[in-house]
């Protein structure tokens, strides 16, 4: 993990002292509503349906047991016991008051943590590869890339109020894990010809209510150049995007729009950078400073590649165990090492939810089987990096005590969900509800395992927390007359490779008028038993919609109708 | 950064007049639109230094040539979360080496100051209710930053590279 400088450190607690000098303003009257709230936005607070929202920054999903205890305990302390983890790896609570939010930043701040940039028209939180850096199928890894990018954009002055918010995935893998083509910059690291490192430039992809996938501005930017780069994108946005309308105010419209002109444009600013401006060159990056970085990336202590023991599974080891293996665990670049995912959505609580308890219990797991590290992923799950093959089944029954062993990763019930109209005063309509439902009538193992590899996706509302665009089966609530509907989606693919890579990222297609909430459990059913009478033998459910198409999918979804039946017909 | 008290401040818009074909007489201590600059800098005697307002949207570029004629270029803030001014600034300052005064206007509020600074501003006019202590404050809460900016040139990888 990335180890903070003493500079790194006091940058944090000097945000904070600025953060208590605004809110402190606030609340003695010489800060008003309006003002206060784009400034609480870019340290991460919105106020939400009940009480303020903190969205606490997890830099690329690198997250330490030091570092979720003190999440654990906010979580205790200011909070009603629990936290969110997002598909931007970021953290959120949901209960603490206004007044404690400057002791809850210094608190963070004690473990190099902050929201900065977790929201606002500004560039935000740089996700990447739950699997960065022990990825098999990794080039480069992509993570000290992620920390240069996010010093380079933390607090950068020109660039805090710009059109809308600014969204930045990088990989380095050849599995595309983080969704970059939905990002408004996607970064793909590779190798050219020479062996040389750079990077694949993705713009103006993004959800909301004009889904669009990313398109390749640049093929090749050397790694020392990315900065410049990004930084002659985010320019020509700031100054060209639109702002008379929050709808079109993201770059993807700008792109869409000028095309051509707009990969001439970036061009021809990252040229003007380089030749023209003081300091211009002063942004390359040096050697030196990757080789500072990458140095935090190396393996933590005490983790060398051993022998392979296997799955390290005893001969009367049970049948969820194996089920587990088959699910939760995942390849590693390191012989003998294994990834292991805790899976965070089980019945009974909403997906990417935890406790404190859970909270101290992954730390714990952690520490006794990751060499104290641990990954927030996109699909809103946490991961252990660094386990030992001979560890697995010890950590697995350790896993299964503290409730996070549901061997249900990538399958129906690992379904990606957004907190919704329970907590988000944007939402439309409930997603928490909907997942507790699916989760309830899928809730056979046995059934699960015979769907198979899917990804259903949740948002309460267009502006697509949920990522439902890219789900196989999308979910989206909408509000008519006051009440809660839901438009259902087929064939959305991130740039996973189930869903067919990067190049087939695109948004699903609506199938047909919302249904009313309890028919959305049943619609789900009519969709995956359609794949089940229909499927190829060991077709996916993707791979089955592609082939026949959505017209049977939404004929059966259709049948379902009870409430809505009516206006269908 | 000098807050400017309009009271006090020496440079005078052309008052009910706009557009390109009105007669300005050249004169000291003159503050132009851009609109009206244009109409008369070719005739502007070369050694009368002027004042310039700039719209946000207007391509700062633009005005490249005259800068060695202007001494203050006024920038604005329609909303003070519309950050178009802060390229402006920074272009100014960074590509075309403008040594003159830069001046925000429009709706400045303290909690801007530290990005004013960092990107080449160094006068601003508060929105009539902020407090001048709030916004001197507000230029003192980092050390320093990650990036360069228009007062340190290098990024922090390479001050610490040269310490």
């Amino acid at each position: 993990m990335y180890v903070y400088t003493d500079f790194d450190r006091a940058f944090v607690h000097q945000r904070a002292a600025q953060f208590r000098d605004q809110l402190d303003r606030h609340f003695a009257g010489r800060l008003g509503d309006e003002e206060f709230r784009a400034l609480r936005l870019q340290n991460g607070w919105y106020i939400q349906r009940h009480a303020p929202m903190a969205r606490i920054a997890v830099p690329y999903g690198e997250l330490s047991s030091r570092q979720l205890r003190q999440l654990a305990r906010v979580a205790r302390e200011f909070d009603r016991g629990y936290g969110h983890f997002t598909t931007r790896q970021n953290l959120q609570f949901n209960w603490i008051p206004l007044k404690q939010a400057a002791d809850v930043m210094d608190l963070l701040a004690d473990v190099d943590m902050h929201g900065i940039q977790t929201s606002g028209n500004c560039i935000r939180n740089i996700t990447s590869d739950a699997l960065a850096g022990i990825a098999p199928d990794e080039y480069v890894d992509p993570r000290p890339f992620c920390e240069i990018l996010r010093q380079w954009s933390s607090l950068h002055p020109e660039f805090a109020f710009l059109p809308r918010k600014f969204k930045i995935a990088v990989t380095g893998a050849a599995e595309d894990r983080a969704a970059i083509a939905w990002h408004d910059i996607g970064l793909q690291l590779h190798k050219n010809g020479c062996g040389e490192i750079g990077f694949r430039v993705y713009v103006g992809g993004g959800m909301g209510r004009t889904p669009i996938c990313g398109t390749l501005v640049h093929e090749f930017v050397a790694w020392q150049q990315i900065l410049v780069f990004i930084e002659a994108i985010v320019r020509v946005y700031n100054r060209y995007g639109r702002r008379d309308n929050m709808y079109k105010a993201r770059i993807k419209i700008l792109v869409k729009a000028e095309g051509e002109r707009f990969v001439k444009q970036v061009e021809d600013e990252f040229d003007a950078i380089l030749r023209l401006d003081a300091g211009g060159d002063g942004q390359i990056i040096p050697r030196e400073e990757l080789d500072r970085v990458a140095a935090c990336f190396t393996l933590p202590p005490g983790v060398a590649p051993v022998k392979s023991t296997g799955d390290g599974a005893p001969a009367d080891a049970p049948v969820a165990y194996r089920k587990w293996l088959e699910r939760n665990v995942q390849g590693h670049r390191l012989a003998g090492y294994r990834a292991v995912t805790l899976s965070l959505k089980r019945a009974g609580q909403a997906p990417g939810d935890v406790t404190d308890v859970q909270m101290e219990a992954a730390a714990d797991l952690a520490d006794r089987y990751s060499s104290g590290e641990l990954r927030v992923t996109h699909d809103q799950n946490l991961l252990l990096p660094w386990v030992r093959e001979a560890d697995l089944y010890a950590l697995w029954r350790a896993a299964r005590d503290a409730s996070f062993a549901t061997p249900n990763i990538g399958l129906l019930t690992d379904m990606i969900a957004c907190p919704g109209g329970d907590f988000c005063a944007l939402a439309n309509a409930r997603s928490i509800p909907i997942a507790a439902q699916i989760t309830e009538r899928f809730d056979d193992l046995d059934e699960l395992y015979d769907i198979g590899d899917i990804d259903l996706h949740i948002s309460g509302c267009i502006n697509s927390c949920g990522h439902h665009h890219s789900g196989h089966i999308g979910i989206l609530g909408v509000d008519k007359d006051g009440a809660e509907w839901y438009q259902l989606t087929l064939a959305g693919s991130d740039g996973s490779t189930l869903s067919g890579g990067l190049a087939t990222s695109a948004p699903g297609k609506v199938i047909g008028p919302s249904f009313a909430a309890d028919e959305v459990p049943d619609a789900v059913e009519a969709l995956i038993e359609t794949y089940r009478r229909h499927r190829a033998a060991s077709e996916r459910f993707i791979d089955t919609v592609r082939r026949l198409g959505i017209e049977p999918f939404k004929t059966a979804a259709n049948a379902v109708r009870r409430s809505t039946a009516r206006e269908t017909a | 950064m000098r807050f400017i008290d309009t009271q006090q401040d020496p440079w005078r818009p052309v008052e009910g007049e706009d557009g390109p074909n009105v007669t300005i007489t050249p004169a000291p201590q003159r503050l132009l639109t851009l609109a009206q600059w244009h109409a008369v800098r070719a005739q502007w005697p070369r050694e009368l230094p002027t004042a310039v307002a700039v719209p946000n949207d207007a391509a700062i570029e633009d005005l490249a040539e005259d800068l060695p004629r202007i001494a203050l270029v006024v920038l604005h803030f329609p909303k003070w979360t519309d950050g178009r001014a802060y390229s402006q600034a920074r272009l100014l300052r960074a590509r075309y080496r403008y040594v003159g005064a830069v001046r925000a206007t429009g709706e400045v509020l303290v909690d801007m100051m530290p990005l004013l600074s960092r990107t080449g501003f160094d006068e601003a006019q508060l929105r009539a209710d902020q407090g001048r202590e709030a916004a001197e404050r507000a230029l003192h809460f980092f050390a320093g930053h990650y990036q360069a900016d228009v007062h340190e040139q290098r990024p922090l990888f390479l001050r610490r590279a040269a310490a």
